[in-house]
């Protein structure tokens, strides 16, 4: 036999929030035929250099048969589940020159259409993911002008939505993680961390697990990470903020908290030494404006920032100043009664007891006090530990949330709640204790160390979206109102997604009263993003995307919402496609790399069917529509992951002219490479084909935004949330000014100290809002992630059902056994979830890893087009979930889950393999 | 060359025993150990040679879930080695147990052999979208269709290790996958007989166990179960009871395997007749050599070599690579399947030659190798140790003894069609005993089927015939053959029912043994890490000071 040619070709993956990972793809006489974890970067990669199981499913996504084969046109001009979209074959140029054609025809009408709404929307998933696969098409969309980016892909409920937002706020966490390598106690309410930690953090945890990491984990189901946990406490659904809230109560009132407590840290490093006045304002000082605190010492308030001996913390105090209320209203007092905000935070919690918890959350009140008691014992106040030649607190302990728990109502209880946990210990951004990973709305983008920069009242900066009469933005730039609606969304590229998504959906069924008339976008690009099925109440949101005029969907295969496109796109895939990506630093998830630098994805096989590379298609769109230089600018300027005109070097393209996707991502190369090395190592396409990455140190200081704060004097501000206050009454004026008051309920969330009300009752009465009886469902449906399909957009790739059918709940609908067999439900029987928003339908998995008044569907399925997964016979919780203003929190989220009854279904049982 | 020859990792001063570690603290049942398997190894669709389990055991709130990985465990003692009839399985020096898969006929003994369900044998392409995609194409492996397949521990990259300098579970490449691809290093690789390495370090630092000890195998992978946030404990009772042990969505129950079906319980069953004629008829002759012109053996003896050789052509149906099933003489040191062959060439070569020249040491030849094939039959089954319902101790016994009563009830329908034989009272004798010891066997079997450790889903199966068993298999007969005594002369008919009664319990039972009640051994787990909830929770801040 002759040899074979045979070759290693080095990528990433980067399919899910968890990566990237780097791997190499085995090709063989020009075939990819495996995929192996890229060992080569084991020592840098803090997941020993592994990637996870959707890795391998990359080989079968290049090959499989169901792949759209070339560029389609729809025929059928009817849309909708029920309609033959009658595709037919296009080439590429016909494609293109419709694509740009319609867009020719927008900007002749103006890029805005007549409410004010961008006429062309942009939607795409997966938490990010998307851009690191997009090539070049950030640059085009910067080109282009004004786009919506607003409409939901399911973003609300699926990411953690009121983490992001308050997390950044905080400590800009958009996305919250223990300090692993130190952690030893970790209260994990609902965080599925060993399923969806990526690689990085599955592969730490393990080893914190090894080295001693205690972790309770505290949610309804028992899910891998509950599986891997030392406890698992199966509380009720969407109750975590009264658990959260009696470990408060337990650290403040069951001892005496300035003996338990990082007393310093409260005093110094947080709000809890501001004066309140009576308005709920900080006291301030009448001239400077600046926040005061008394000074048990002198016994007179003073500035925040001023020498203080003792700050008082606690009692009442008789001083001089004045609020600064909303809408630039001045409370002065000349003897006002002011009490320091964590006089204000005992007051508080005094009522939230571990025996009040119970009733609400069905833990028992000896068990919260025990992992109270845990907490505070492992939180190791006092001690010291020196990183880098730094000396830091050491408080080994974190308080993590799940998606369900920290979105929709509530997340901002559990959000504040949990980060309050670590203040009281003082184990906020120090070793550890509990970190952000990674920044979305601050800026600047690339350093979250570097986003620590003054603000106000000796705060971090941020910058809420306009509330002033005169800042507010009344009519909406994009569907989802993200600017009018959210002020703490604040206002960075990332902020459209993150704003309330789904209410374009709404909106287009039912317009809103006294509200800009809702318009459909005249195109809707919708790349790497299946909204039909990943939106909550996805049957409703497929049927808003079958009204659209015009749709080009970026296809891989056929699936339910490219069911409704006017145009398919195939996009060269993974081992097709060409970019460069920044890794390491810290980013999403647990990755928390002690090197950062950049990685290459680069074609390992001649494209399979005839699709294109999206930096190709970028060019060619601009070109088309005649945005060429502002989109080769864009480039330069940075929108493809690093500007090419870095300090002594200019890689910038010639804006005039086109570059193939070789030129382009060569400069991008020279200039990372140039911009990592300090100019000593500039590194060209080739080189990055051959290698794969470039690294270079990155300090692990930069992990804890602690030392930052306390190089700049700043404080974190919490627990008092005084800018939330006035921002929340100032929106509430504005609303009410032009007619609306159906956002009302959200506005009452606006709270400096987040109170507490019966959050599953939202839910629970939501059957009355519909004209239906709350007893008909007397069941919680939730989901859990799956850590083979998630993300992945995988489900048409059938070596991963193959192995996540290992995994219980792949099969069908998760319900404890005793539920079910007193309604006569057997493993593997048909059974049928109803909500007052849909059906479902699936198989019974028995378990009793499951509260009795719950049920979980794994992941998200329910699909009727996708090749392969529309024979799963999956039930989704997408399928039942409600879209609805009345669930939805002041932060424009909602959470993932619904009421339901379950019942038993007709066909035969399922057989267990 | 000899096996021990084989190794290559062999080392001058002491031979490498290659192993496994898995650290149930680690494993989070994400699958990638399964998938690089797959990718590593080529597999095709529904073959997975590294599997991970989800188990929970428990009841809510009380519970603990956890992810088993399972697979070939490199047995030590090997139970699938010795019964291979073709010396396609065998073991090196370093502990690896191989595939040849040019030797392999598939019959599938080896499968049944696994009590580790590691096992499988794919019989025609298949492909993960109904076709073949290019990259399939690439990859299959024709010379293991039709044959036995299952986890090398990754051979070539271990042997490849000394070429390259490289050291088996250190290096990824000279790894097995699934361990080199684990993301949480829950699967450790690596010599055993080095004190030094990881692996021994890891067994003599932790607590550790050995799936199903108590069968002999001393499998290589060992189950580490505490760490210091998860302290270990006992299993306890109740997961182990006949609910949880007959709930086939517990994945620690074993599947009913599907290897040897009703062609290969049609050999028992044909074989067991046949070979029983023989024997009995000879037995008969022997005692009462006035009832048995000596000739008359030859034809009754034709009819056993029949029956037998339609058995044996089930099995031929059953094989996964008939053209080579020859090879099946390869193994008579070892393997009772080639014993067996052995036997029925012995017994077809003296039939022959009795046809062409009867001899009486013809006959007593035909009948030994009929009585050793019948013998080779009983321990095929109790050597087929994946299957608690056949390694039970009685199993050969049993085999044994309703051969030979289903040789006597098949004498006597063959003797209806001989006018010359004479059975005599003594057969109807026999036959009331041979009822009453085969009832008091499956009695026996039954009674002690759960101490046994039959599962309780191939309980319910026995027990769904022991009714129809005992009256159409051992009482029928034994009236019949009773009545017999009572009147004059042979009652053909009454003796041709009674033939007739006991073969169809004979079949009914065989049948039933070596179908619906194979299930397969599942995986126990005698100690395990302590974490869930109620008691199954650790205990407060354990292995913190």
């Amino acid at each position: 036999m002759a040899a074979r040619d045979s070759k290693q070709v080095p990528i990433f993956c980067y399919q899910c929030v968890g990566g990237p990972d780097l791997m190499k793809v085995e090709v063989e006489d020009g075939v990819a035929i495996r995929i192996e974890s890229n060992y080569g970067i084991s020592e840098e990669h803090p997941g020993g250099g592994r990637v996870c199981v959707r890795a391998y499913g990359l080989i079968q996504k290049t090959y499989s048969p169901h792949r759209v084969q070339q560029p389609m046109k729809r025929t059928n001009p009817k849309k909708g589940r029920a309609h033959d979209p009658g595709f037919t074959p296009i080439t590429w140029d016909e494609a293109l020159d419709i694509v740009a054609g319609k867009m020719t025809e927008m900007q002749k009408k103006g890029l805005r259409d007549e409410s004010g709404a961008p006429r062309l929307a942009v939607t795409t998933g997966g938490g990010g993911t998307p851009v690191q696969y997009g090539g070049t098409f950030p640059a085009f969309m910067a080109a282009w002008g004004p786009i919506d980016q607003g409409f939901g892909a399911g973003q609300g409920v699926k990411c953690y939505h009121s983490e992001h937002l308050y997390g950044e706020l905080w400590h800009r966490a958009f996305v919250v993680s223990p300090d692993t390598p130190y952690c030893n106690y970790v209260i994990n309410c609902g965080n599925n961390s060993d399923s969806s930690g990526g690689v990085a953090g599955i592969w730490r945890q393990a080893d914190a697990r090894v080295r001693g990491m205690k972790r309770v984990q505290v949610e309804p189901h028992l899910s891998i990470t509950g599986a891997m946990s030392a406890e698992w406490i199966p509380i009720k659904p969407k109750t975590d903020a009264a658990f959260l809230y009696a470990l408060v109560n337990h650290i403040l009132f069951g001892h005496d908290w300035r003996e338990v407590c990082d007393k310093p840290f409260l005093e110094n490093d947080t709000n809890s030494p501001y004066l309140v006045g009576p308005n709920g304002y900080f006291l301030r000082e009448a001239e400077s404006g600046k926040p005061l605190i008394w000074d048990l010492d002198a016994e007179c308030a003073k500035p925040f920032d001023a020498e203080i001996g003792h700050p008082a913390m606690e009692g009442s105090f008789t001083c001089a100043g004045i609020e600064q209320g909303a809408d630039g209203e001045t409370f002065r007092h000349d003897g006002a009664e002011a009490e320091p905000a964590f006089q204000k935070l005992l007051d508080h919690m005094r009522d939230f007891t571990p025996e009040w918890a119970e009733g609400e959350c069905d833990v028992p009140a000896e068990r919260i006090r025990q992992v109270a008691e845990e907490y505070l014992a492992h939180a190791c106040v006092g001690e010291t530990i020196e990183i880098e030649g730094r000396t830091l607190p050491l408080r080994p302990v974190a308080v993590m949330l799940g998606k369900g728990v920290n979105n929709g109502w509530g997340g901002y209880q559990t959000c504040w709640a949990r980060t309050l946990l670590a203040c009281l210990v003082g184990a906020l951004e120090v070793p550890g204790g509990t970190l952000g990973t990674t920044i979305k709305l601050v800026r600047p983008a690339a350093s979250r160390t570097g986003s620590v920069l003054p603000g106000p009242d000796g705060f971090m900066a941020y910058k809420f979206n306009e509330t002033s009469k005169d800042g507010w933005q009344s009519t909406p730039d994009i569907r989802n109102a993200y600017k009018t609606l959210v002020p703490l969304v604040s206002d960075s590229p990332w902020s459209a997604a993150l704003g309330p998504a789904h209410l374009p959906w709404l909106f287009q069924k039912t317009q809103p009263d006294n509200w800009v008339e809702q318009t459909k976008p005249d195109m809707w690009i919708c790349y790497r993003s299946n909204p039909a099925i990943s939106s909550w109440n996805a049957p409703e949101v497929a049927e808003r995307i079958a009204e659209f005029p015009f749709t080009v969907a970026f296809a891989y295969t056929m699936d339910e919402t490219n069911h409704m496109a006017d145009i398919l796109l195939p996009e060269a895939t993974d081992l097709e496609s060409l970019q460069l990506i920044r890794i390491g630093g810290t980013k999403f998830q647990e990755n928390f790399w002690k090197h950062e630098g950049w990685a290459i994805r680069q074609p390992a096989v001649e494209n399979a069917v005839d699709c294109m590379d999206l930096t190709d298609v970028s060019t060619e769109l601009a070109k088309r529509v005649g945005i060429l230089e502002d989109y080769n600018e864009a480039i330069n300027r940075g929108a493809a992951g690093m500007k090419l005109r870095v300090e002594n070097a200019d890689y910038g393209l010639e804006v005039g002219v086109e570059h193939d996707r070789e030129e382009i991502w060569d400069r991008v190369c020279l200039a990372a490479s140039h911009d990592l090395s300090g100019g000593a190592e500039v590194r060209g396409l080739d080189w990055f084909k051959t290698t794969g990455y470039m690294l270079a140190e990155f300090p692990q200081l930069d992990w804890y935004l602690y030392p930052s704060l306390k190089d700049q004097g700043l404080r974190f501000e919490l627990p008092y949330q005084e800018r939330i206050l006035r921002h929340g009454t100032e929106l509430a004026h504005r609303l009410h000014e032009i007619g609306v008051n159906w956002w009302d309920k959200q506005l009452d969330e606006y709270e400096p100290l987040p109170g507490y009300e019966r959050f599953p009752d939202i839910w629970i009465n939501y059957a009355k809002e519909v004209g239906r009886d709350p007893d008909e469902f007397p069941l919680w449906a939730l989901t859990t992630r799956s850590t083979q399909y998630s993300w992945g957009a995988n489900v048409g790739i059938p070596v991963i059902k193959e192995v996540a059918d290992n995994i219980a709940g792949h099969r069908g609908v998760i319900v404890n056994r005793k539920t079910a067999r007193a309604l006569g439900i057997e493993d593997g029987d048909p059974v049928v979830i109803e909500s007052v928003s849909g059906v479902t339908k699936g198989y019974a998995v028995l378990r009793e890893g499951i509260r009795p008044d719950t049920v979980v569907m794994v992941g998200q399925f329910d699909h009727w087009k996708t090749p392969v997964a529309k024979d799963f016979n999956l039930a989704s919780l997408n399928s039942v979930t409600a879209l609805s203003v009345s669930l939805t929190d002041g932060t424009g989220s909602s959470a993932d889950i619904a009421r339901v009854k379950l019942s038993k279904g007709e066909g035969k049982r399922q057989a267990v393999a | 060359m000899s096996d021990a020859a084989e190794a290559p990792n062999a080392r001058e001063d002491r031979t490498a025993r290659w192993g496994m570690v898995i650290d149930l603290n680690r494993c989070v049942g994400c699958q990638t150990c399964t998938i690089a398997c797959k990718h590593a190894n080529d597999l095709p669709p529904e073959v997975q040679w590294r599997r991970v389990l989800d188990i929970e055991q428990g009841e809510f709130p009380d519970v603990e879930r956890l992810f088993l990985v399972v697979g070939c465990q490199h047995c030590a003692e090997p139970p699938c080695v010795p019964v291979c009839p073709t010396g396609a399985t065998r073991q090196r020096a370093d502990g690896l147990v191989t595939m040849d898969y040019d030797l392999c006929i598939g019959c599938g003994y080896c499968a049944v052999a696994c009590p580790y369900q590691a096992r499988t044998i794919v019989h025609d392409e298949k492909w993960y979208f109904g076709e073949a995609t290019v990259q399939e194409r690439q990859v299959c492996h024709d010379e293991r269709l039709g044959v036995a397949n299952k986890c090398t521990f990754c051979i070539d990259r271990v042997d490849g290790a000394l070429a390259d300098g490289l050291s088996p579970g250190v290096d990824p490449a000279a790894t097995p996958a699934c361990a080199a691809s684990c993301i949480t290093q829950a699967i450790q690789f690596g010599d055993f007989n080095d004190p030094a390495s990881h692996v021994s370090g890891m067994v003599a630092a932790g607590e550790t166990f050995q799936m199903h000890q108590e069968l002999g195998t001393d499998p290589q992978i060992k189950y580490l179960i505490e760490a210091p946030a998860t302290p270990g404990r006992e299993g306890e009772a109740s997961d182990a009871d006949d609910e949880r042990l007959g709930d086939p969505a517990n994945a620690l129950v074993g599947k009913r395997q599907t290897f040897w079906d009703l062609r290969a319980a049609m050999n028992f069953i044909l074989g067991g007749f046949g070979s029983g004629l023989a024997v009995m008829a000879y037995l008969l002759s022997l005692l009462q050599p006035a009832a048995w012109p000596g000739h008359v053996l030859v034809p009754v003896y034709i009819v056993a070599g029949g029956a037998m050789a339609i058995g044996l052509f089930f099995v031929f149906l059953e094989i996964g690579r008939k053209l080579r099933s020859l090879l099946v003489l390869r193994r008579p040191q070892s393997s009772w399947m080639t014993r067996e062959t052995y036997a029925v060439a012995v017994f077809y070569l003296a039939l022959a030659v009795d046809i062409i020249r009867p001899s009486e040491n013809l006959h007593a030849v035909i009948a030994l190798a009929a009585l050793i094939f019948l013998y080779c039959q009983a321990r095929i089954l109790h050597a087929g140790r994946c299957i608690p319902a056949w390694r039970v101790a009685a199993m050969p016994r049993m085999l044994i003894e309703t051969g030979l009563y289903e040789g006597l009830g098949l004498l006597y329908v063959v003797a209806a069609s001989i006018p010359e034989i004479t059975i005599g009272p003594l057969g109807a004798m026999l036959g009331v005993l041979l009822a009453g010891g085969n009832a008091w066997q499956w009695w026996r079997y039954r009674k002690g089927a759960k101490a046994a450790g039959i599962p309780p889903l191939a309980r319910a199966e026995l027990r769904r015939i022991t009714p129809w068993l005992h009256a159409i298999g051992h009482a029928l007969p034994a009236l019949l053959y009773g009545a017999a005594l009572t009147v004059p002369g042979e009652p053909a008919t009454v003796l041709v029912a009674a033939g007739i009664a006991t073969l169809a319990g004979g079949a009914l039972w065989k049948y039933t043994v070596i179908v619906p009640a194979s299930y397969q051994q599942g995986f126990a787990l005698p100690r395990l890490p302590r974490r869930g909830s109620g008691d199954r929770a650790a205990p407060a801040r354990y292995g913190m000071s």
